[in-house]
């Protein structure tokens, strides 16, 4: 059964700096995102990998290419259209977490879904299912982001990035802030959306969390060196994670 | 907008201090904005319509009754322009009031028959009980300056007669109610007047009051008067309109004015600069936070909005509040000025201004606001969470600089404007005066040169000068004369280009004449029924009679009148009642009257120095909140900025205390810094701020000295007090702990 592409980009580039100082990150890449995959993009430091998944969202623009995304190439959308087009389309979770000081987790889950429904007790109800989901009791809605861990911080930012269901919810490094405990349990948040057909694409250094990818893609060079399948999340499946092992040595981890 | 309103929403909630003290500003500026305004509408207006309603005379002139023709009346009901006229007599004599607020004041007075019927110029009675011979009803501005009140005993001293009346109410007119307009009027029941006309035959006088349509043109009309006049060998002894008596009596309402709307204008461009830097340092701060909004979804505007619209929105809430309360405040600006204008009024709520003051206010918050955003436009959602924090020293030093500037300019102008009242109250005097002797006598008939001769050899006295001022007229109409037996001993020099007259055939003329009497040029002035032209040597200033006065010399008065009777006396040392005590007993039969010229000064002083002190302590006041309000703006975006850095100093070993100073300490500089050139620019624009205020009211030339050592004071004050505060605000840095390090 051939998979459904959500993410087409075609010779994407992308360079920072000026004349002499100028960084190729990537000058001619090419890469399909899969509907309800998870797709890990792994790498060294510096190849881009974040470059390119914010590229893919729409957050950041390429310097060329094209990207297709559900139908809409997104390169040509301006920065007011992008806007739109990300708050139906894409979710984002972030290292540093970003949830707006000072507003509960509740108004911060109910500022995104504002933008895609006018319907508050409908975002509210469904923002009560999804923090149960990630295990956030209700005692903890009306805290402040530094009333919280930053455990429970993460999974209300993984709330705000599926509010609006988004077609593919974006990962940059989600446990890289986060303690050992903290960190599974936001994985095992990420595993059960995926679970439930969630596209999702994770930029990581951390194999514990690449291993929740069905997908693994690494970038090295400029370009999409390699790609390793694994099928779904097992924990037991010890197979799995030695074909995992064994590629990312081959990619030079 | 409603996806905008939880961010706004969220805005508002997060930094209530910061929209607090900003709303304060505003409402501050708002304040003081509708105050400028309404006065501005209001006084000019209140003005009017009491003029309307008293049915008051566009034109009035008197002339002797001896001389009154009844061909007059019809010649005035022929001129272009007039539709109507009345006739009223009248006792128009030099009185002194004794006891004018605590001292003797000279003023040319009309005293009326208040029984008499009047269809023009009445007169608004308060009170009206008694009517015997010893009762007098005296205009608002003596009840106002003078300090006298119903029931009060009142002393009229004409050649110097005494004679004491019982105030039995306060006149409102609008036909004079001014020192200003040169004129006063005195209300008498009939049986009092009727005495008064019999014991002051020869200074009865015929006044003719005439109303004119709404396009008639006041000075052609003054014309065809004074030349119907002439040619019948009339001269007017005093002829006044309904447009030189508004700008006299509304003089230091339009100062206020002036002062006011300047004061608003600096507050605004602080408040300007303060929501400008809070809201560059707003996106600064929460760069990281405005890159996830645009990352989920928010779009550019909407984020702009949010940032927008809670300035805004506490704008349009601060200027409703400033202008409300401004209300709380006008009626008590508004008593300050009757006791200058003569009439009362209470000013009322004024829609026209309250909507210049929102539109300005509003329209000015909304684009500074919104020029400030715009940065956000610009900011992708990368590079905002990427974006590192810039530590804001740059906009803040700005700020900090302006704000100096600008309190120093209110705090040079008001020190200076107290300085040249109370500490150097001779330059006040000398800018809205003319001469300012120690005790001027009129001199008995012929006995001049007798008294002149003793008062000379008086080692007491400084100088002695033959100085009188006397209404004249000229083709345009009146004009109060200042005539000298030489300008060149005068002590208050009020020409301010040409020269004063030097001969009989010489004279320098009022700003007002300025336009139409060049340097060179001849005027024809005309007293009784002796005319002269004398050739204009120079212009000469004055507050009073709308600028409408001349200096010819003693030789040159005496070729259209009689020699003067007046002289001045300029004592060394300050002992003017004594030594009128000591002459009148002595020399009796020279001196016809004397006036404490000394008291008088003093007492004038001591009123605009009531108002210009109210004036400078509500400049200082604001000076201090803004400082407080910036200051607390700056510091605690600085304290929230650089939290983690102050976890670091206080993690290697600093003391609250330290880091409380290190942060007051490095404003002070730059505070210092802009005080410093501000007071040394000030030396350059002080005087030019005081010559555009003080032109407003006739006076071009100014004597106003700029103390460079009160500046330098203020340099010290301002900087000391800026610190001072910022000690007291920076407290919070207590607060902050070496585990805010391990926050982020």
């Amino acid at each position: 059964m051939s998979r459904q592409t959500v993410i087409s980009a075609k010779h994407l580039k992308k360079s920072f700096g000026e004349k002499e100082n100028i960084q190729t990150i990537y000058s001619d890449l090419n890469i399909d995102i899969y509907k309800g995959d998870f797709t890990v993009i792994m790498g060294s430091s510096g190849a881009g990998k974040s470059t390119l998944m914010y590229s893919l969202s729409g957050m950041d623009k390429p310097d060329g290419g094209q990207i297709d995304f559900d139908g809409t190439d997104i390169t040509k959308l301006n920065s007011d259209k992008l806007a739109v087009f990300r708050r139906s389309q894409c979710g984002f979770v972030f290292q540093q977490i970003y949830l707006i000081d000072k507003m509960s987790l509740m108004d911060n889950v109910i500022a995104a879904g504002v933008l895609t429904s006018r319907n508050k007790e409908d975002i509210k109800n469904r923002a009560r299912k999804l923090f149960s989901l990630v295990n956030i009791p209700e005692t903890t809605w009306k805290k402040t982001p530094s009333q919280i861990s930053g455990g429970e911080a993460q999974r209300a930012g993984i709330v705000r990035a599926v509010i609006n269901q988004p077609n593919v919810l974006f990962a940059d490094e989600p446990t890289g802030a986060l303690n050992s405990a903290n960190g599974m349990a936001v994985l095992n948040v990420f595993s059960s959306l995926h679970g439930n057909g969630q596209s999702i694409v994770m930029v990581t250094h951390d194999k514990k969390s690449a291993l929740r990818g069905n997908r693994i893609l690494y970038i090295k060079d400029g370009e999409i060196f390699g790609e390793c399948n694994l099928g779904k999340f097992d924990p037991d499946n010890t197979e799995r994670t030695e074909i995992f092992e064994k590629f990312i040595s081959e990619m030079g981890w | 907008m409603n996806r905008t309103i939880t961010l706004i929403i969220h805005n508002l909630k997060k930094a209530k201090g910061q929209y607090l003290s900003f709303g304060f500003i505003i409402c501050l500026t708002a304040l003081i904005m509708n105050i400028a305004l309404v006065l501005a509408f209001q006084t000019f207006n209140a003005y009017d319509s009491r003029f309307t309603e008293l049915d008051t005379a566009d034109i009035n002139f008197m002339i002797p009754s001896l001389q009154d023709d009844s061909e007059i009346i019809d010649e005035l009901y022929k001129m272009d322009g007039v539709s109507a006229v009345e006739k009223h007599s009248g006792v128009f004599v030099l009185a002194t009031v004794r006891e004018f607020a605590d001292s003797d004041f000279d003023m040319n007075t009309v005293f009326y028959n208040l029984d008499e019927a009047r269809t023009m110029n009445r007169l608004d009675v308060s009170e009206y009980q008694k009517k015997d011979e010893n009762t007098i009803y005296i205009p608002m501005y003596m009840k106002e300056l003078g300090g006298f009140a119903e029931g009060d005993h009142i002393t009229y001293s004409v050649n110097d007669k005494d004679d004491t009346y019982e105030i039995g109410g306060i006149v409102s007119e609008m036909q004079y109610g001014n020192y200003g307009t040169g004129l006063i009027g005195g209300y008498l029941p009939a049986a009092a007047y009727e005495k008064l006309e019999e014991e002051h035959k020869e200074h009865i006088v015929a006044e003719y009051s005439l109303t004119v349509q709404d396009t008639a043109d006041l000075t052609e009309i003054k014309n065809a008067i004074t030349d119907c006049l002439s040619d019948k060998g009339i001269a007017a002894l005093n002829i006044n309109d309904r447009v030189a008596g508004k700008q006299t009596r509304t003089m230091v309402c339009t100062l206020l004015i002036v002062i006011f709307l300047a004061l608003a204008a600096i507050i605004l461009a602080v408040s300007i600069f303060l929501s400008s830097f809070r809201i560059r340092s707003t996106i600064e701060d929460e760069l990281a936070q405005m890159g996830v909004l645009k990352a989920i979804g928010y779009t550019s505007k909407m984020i702009i909005s949010s940032v927008v619209f809670p300035y805004t929105l506490v704008g349009i809430v601060s200027t409703g509040i400033g202008t409300i309360l401004s209300y709380a405040v006008l009626p008590s600006i508004a008593a300050i000025l009757a006791i200058q204008s003569g009439f009362v009024y209470t000013p009322v709520f004024d829609g026209v201004a309250l909507l210049i003051v929102a539109a300005i206010l509003i329209l000015v918050i909304f684009l500074f606001a919104f020029l400030s955003a715009m940065k956000i436009y610009k900011l992708g959602p990368m590079g905002a969470i990427r974006g590192s924090k810039g530590n804001g020293d740059a906009g803040q030093n700005i700020l900090l600089s302006a704000l100096s500037i600008g309190i120093m300019v209110l705090l040079s102008f008001a020190g200076t404007l107290l300085y040249n009242v109370s500490v150097k109250p001779d330059n006040f005097m000398n800018t809205l005066s003319e001469e300012i002797p120690s005790i001027i006598f009129t001199v008995q008939n012929d006995k001049m040169s007798e008294l002149k001769e003793i008062l000379q050899e008086d080692s007491r006295v400084k100088l002695v000068l033959e100085y009188a001022s006397t209404p004249l007229s000229y083709t345009d109409g009146s004009l109060t004369a200042f005539v000298c037996e030489d300008f060149g001993k005068v002590t208050n020099d009020i020409c301010y280009e040409g020269r004063s007259p030097e001969s009989g055939d010489e004279i320098a003329v009022g700003n007002t004449l300025a336009d139409d009497y060049p340097i060179g040029s001849e005027i024809e002035i005309s007293a009784s029924d002796k005319s002269a032209f004398y050739v204009v040597t120079g212009y000469i200033q004055s507050v009073n009679n709308a600028g409408r006065v001349c200096q010819l010399t003693s030789e040159g008065y005496e070729k259209i009148g009689e020699r003067m009777s007046n002289v001045n006396v300029y004592l060394h040392k300050q002992n003017a009642k004594a030594f009128i005590e000591e002459y009148e007993d002595a020399y009796d039969s020279l001196i016809a009257s004397s006036l404490n010229y000394e008291q008088l000064n003093e007492n004038s002083r001591t009123l605009y120095a009531s108002i210009v002190s109210v004036v400078a302590v509500v400049l200082f006041v604001i000076s201090v909140l803004l400082v407080l309000l910036v200051l607390y703006v700056l510091i605690n975006s600085m304290i929230s900025r650089r939290r983690q850095e102050y976890g670091i100093y206080k993690a290697i070993g600093y003391t609250s205390r330290q880091l409380t100073i290190m942060t007051a300490a490095r404003f002070i500089p730059v505070v210092a810094l802009s005080a410093g050139v501000s007071a040394i620019a000030g030396i350059w624009y002080l005087p030019v701020i005081n010559q555009i205020i003080l032109s407003q009211i006739g006076a071009i030339k100014n004597y106003f000295e700029v103390s460079i050592f009160l500046l330098f004071v203020f340099v010290i004050m301002f900087t000391a007090v800026s610190f001072f505060i910022s000690v007291l605000l920076a407290a919070p840095i207590k607060k902050i702990t070496a585990y805010s390090l391990l926050k982020e």
